[in-house]
């Protein structure tokens, strides 16, 4: 993967190999298919323009611009990561691959078991029991097969589920089949979000985004707008709301509390209803909008979400009850925080 | 009846027993048949040994529980655990993790599944898993599902065949292997003569039903006899439950025959080919006893009639003294004496005893032999607890109602399985699915 930063920030080169992707996407009936390759490191390969696209794919599929759908999951070599291996059973004793799978004779009337080659073969097709010499001729009433079972030709092992060993035709490393490393592979599909994407030529904002990558958090633009919508609803209805205000601490927003905020943020979302809001108003400050609750209410909301968060917690919470439009200015303002209400 | 609880009471006047030990001299020197059969001959046959035994474990007991030697697990020689079982569920998961930490560092498990109706092999290959890290077959146990119903001896044959071991051992699926029993199982194979070594079987259950109290005793009462009979290379069975054995010999006998108790046919083959069989006291292997009287009988009459099948048919050529050696022919008149004409002769005596001219119709000598039967019973038990630890103190007031169960139930579903098989009704052995009994030879 290249020319990507991070998930949340692409650069204008890699959103335009993407867009080519989505391009390419659409071209071929809306599907990137996974094509079966033997020479290619996992056995299958993407017919698209570009290679190393796992990276372009996995970021469009998290941003909804494509669907992806199971296609085949792939043993690798936990050494070297390559799919060429050679899977077969060995021997649980001395882990030869010289096992062939013999069925087991069962004579009836002594008791004997033994691998076929013990029995003396007639030339009638029967056979003649090494332990009482008695011939053995119809199967089902004198003798049968029981089932089916290895028997090692090194060390004469018999077994009947005998493990099964990877050897890795790379570097030649030999691996159980339960310490083999798999990946699952997808065909990816075109949503119709991708396809707008095409149609506008250009992949869409973040900034288009409701909701803050990896926090529960709605955004600025959007809980602005959550707020006014509640403000006309209290005008024409004359009820109520509160607002919790949570005003990050300054002293812990060095770069690794940062790393830590979005934790912080997912237990406050823990506490909240369904229909209450977390939005980011700014860059230390978020707002818990509660629609229809007192302001008796909300402060215990305030206390329950304190003691959630603990003694280390880097947020300082205060309740606000809205009952006009000029109590959220007031509010807001009180924060150092403009945004025209 | 109140002449015979006047003297049941009685013994509990001391005098009465002073006066009774005062008799004993003269009884000693006397002629009558009902004292030397009754009184003496038990003595001889089960408390003098287990005296002889226990003064042996007090002054040598390296004799009979010698101390194991330092071996590196390098030198161990390799052990297979063979198992064969059907639906037994509930108990295989616990054998196999048993058999797997019994301490030993170089032993396979084998299990061979008859055909189950249950989850036997699910619960064998979860407990391989808990132990090993696989499900699959691996270098320390490997599960053998049969797709069709072999019975006990073909299912065992099996598991011989799959066994890599120089030494097998073969447990029943309800047993449970003692941590560190394996060392004490191989040492009497030091001698190169010894072919096979009998487990120490202990009672697992032995208080869950009144019934398995009653086993536990009688498992404990033969422990002693076994240590002389194995002094003697006269041990007659290596049990199923619990046997050790050379590879090398199971392989050259192709196993087991089918329609057959396995142990005792197994045993007798061995014997035939001049192996001496040990009995390893600190080899403990834990079993679980029926716990029904059903259940009990079942299983007593099937032991019975194995034993007159195999002893008095299949291998009938036993009797003649000489062909199989010294020992063998020792042991063939042991087992007529002890299964044959003790139990006649001491039949006689209680008839003749309880007949009108006979002592016995006195409640006095019959409340008198009762308690000396207990009283033998009491030693063989005291001395069984200090030497092998069992029976449980718990179950030492059972004593004085040991001989109603050795009578009544244990007696009487012998002499329904001998007469039964004498008369070959319903011969067919229940472990024998139907296609191999139509075709094994009518023993």
């Amino acid at each position: 993967m290249t020319g990507l930063a991070g998930p949340g920030n692409a650069s204008p080169h890699a959103k335009a190999r993407m867009l080519a992707l989505l391009q390419q996407a659409a071209d071929r009936g809306g599907t990137i298919a996974a094509v079966p390759c033997p020479q290619s490191q996992f056995g299958y390969t993407y017919q698209t323009v570009s290679n190393d696209i796992e990276n372009d794919l996995a970021y469009l599929t998290k941003r909804n611009y494509l669907e992806a759908r199971f296609c085949d999951r792939v043993s690798l070599c936990p050494k070297c990561g390559t799919r060429h291996i050679n899977v077969r059973e060995v021997c649980p004793s001395c882990r030869s691959a010289y096992v062939t799978s013999e069925g087991l004779l069962h004579h009836f009337r002594c008791g004997y078991v033994g691998i076929p080659s013990e029995f003396l073969p007639l030339a009638d097709g029967g056979y003649k029991c090494p332990k009482c010499s008695r011939t053995l001729r119809h199967p089902g009433t004198e003798f049968d097969r029981l089932g089916r079972a290895f028997v090692c030709r090194g060390c004469g092992v018999i077994s009947e589920n005998p493990p099964v060993e990877a050897l890795c035709l790379s570097c030649g490393a030999k691996t159980p089949s339960e310490n083999l490393v798999s990946t699952v592979l997808f065909n990816y599909v075109l949503t119709s979000r991708g396809a707008a994407a095409v149609r506008a030529g250009s992949l869409l904002d973040d900034a288009e985004e409701p909701s803050i990558e990896d926090a529960p958090i709605l955004r600025r633009t959007v809980i602005l707008e959550f707020l006014e919508y509640e403000l006309k609803r209290l005008q024409q209805l004359n009820g109520r709301f509160s607002l919790i205000l949570a005003q990050y601490a300054s002293s812990a927003s060095d770069a690794k509390s940062a790393e830590n905020r979005p934790q912080w943020l997912t237990r406050i979302r823990g506490c909240l209803r369904e229909v209450d809001l977390l939005g980011h108003l700014a860059d230390e400050l978020y707002i818990v909008m509660l629609p229809q609750m007192k302001a008796r209410e909300a402060e215990a909301l305030r206390r329950r979400i304190e003691a959630t968060l603990g003694a280390q917690s880097p947020f300082t919470l205060s309740v606000v009850q809205i009952t006009k439009r000029d109590d959220l200015a007031k509010a807001l303002a009180g924060l150092g925080e403009t945004s025209g209400f | 009846m109140d002449g015979f609880l006047k003297y049941f009471w009685s013994t509990m006047d001391p005098m009465s027993n002073i006066g009774f030990s005062r008799a004993i001299p003269d009884l000693m020197w006397s002629a009558l048949p009902s004292w030397w059969l009754l009184v003496v001959l038990p003595f001889v046959l089960g408390v003098l040994p287990a005296i002889v035994v226990w003064v042996v474990y007090i002054f040598r007991r390296s004799w009979i529980s010698p101390s194991l030697p330092a071996i590196p697990p390098q030198a161990a020689p390799m052990v297979s655990v063979v198992i064969a079982g059907r639906n037994e569920s509930e108990t295989i998961g616990r054998c196999i993790r048993g058999a797997l930490l019994c301490g030993y560092p170089n032993l396979e498990v084998v299990f061979v599944d008859d055909n189950s109706q249950d989850d036997s092999v699910a619960i064998a290959r979860r407990a391989a898993l808990a132990v090993t890290g696989s499900a699959r077959d691996s270098d320390r146990v490997r599960i053998f599902p049969s797709p069709r119903r072999n019975g006990k001896p073909s299912s065992l044959n099996i598991g011989i065949r799959m066994a890599r071991g120089q030494f097998i051992a073969i447990v029943d699926a309800d047993t449970i292997l003692q941590y560190g029993s394996v060392q004490h199982w191989l040492m009497p194979f030091n001698d190169p003569a010894v072919g096979a070594v009998a487990a120490n079987i202990r009672v697992n259950n032995s208080t869950a039903t009144l019934l398995t109290r009653f086993e536990e005793i009688e498992y404990a009462l033969k422990t002693t006899n076994k240590i002389v009979q194995a002094h003697y290379n006269l041990l007659f069975i290596i049990s199923g439950m619990g046997g050790i054995f050379r590879a090398e010999i199971l392989r050259r006998l192709g196993g087991f025959d089918t329609g057959l108790g396995d142990d005792r046919d197994l045993t007798m083959m061995i014997r035939k080919q001049r192996w001496k069989l040990a009995f390893s006291l600190g080899a403990v292997v834990w079993t679980t006893c029926p716990e029904t009287y059903s259940h009990l009988w079942k299983q007593r009459a099937r032991w019975r009639r194995n034993v007159v099948k195999i002893c008095f048919s299949k291998h009938r050529d036993q009797f003649i003294l000489g062909r199989y050696g010294f020992s063998n022919a020792v042991l063939t008149l042991s087992v007529l004496f002890a299964r044959i004409l003790v139990p006649l002769a001491i039949m006689a005596a209680l008839l003749w005893a309880l007949s009108d001219d006979g002592p016995l119709r006195s409640p006095e000598i019959l409340t008198r032999l009762y308690w000396i039967v207990v009283f033998y019973i009491m030693i063989r038990m005291l001395i069984a607890r200090d030497i092998t630890g069992s029976p449980t103190p718990l179950n030492f007031w059972l004593a004085p109602l040991f001989p109603f169960y050795m009578l009544f139930v244990v007696g009487l579903s012998q002499m329904y399985a001998e007469i039964t098989e004498l008369f070959r009704i319903g011969a067919k052995h229940p472990y024998v699915p139907d296609h191999i009994w139509e075709e094994i030879p009518w023993w």
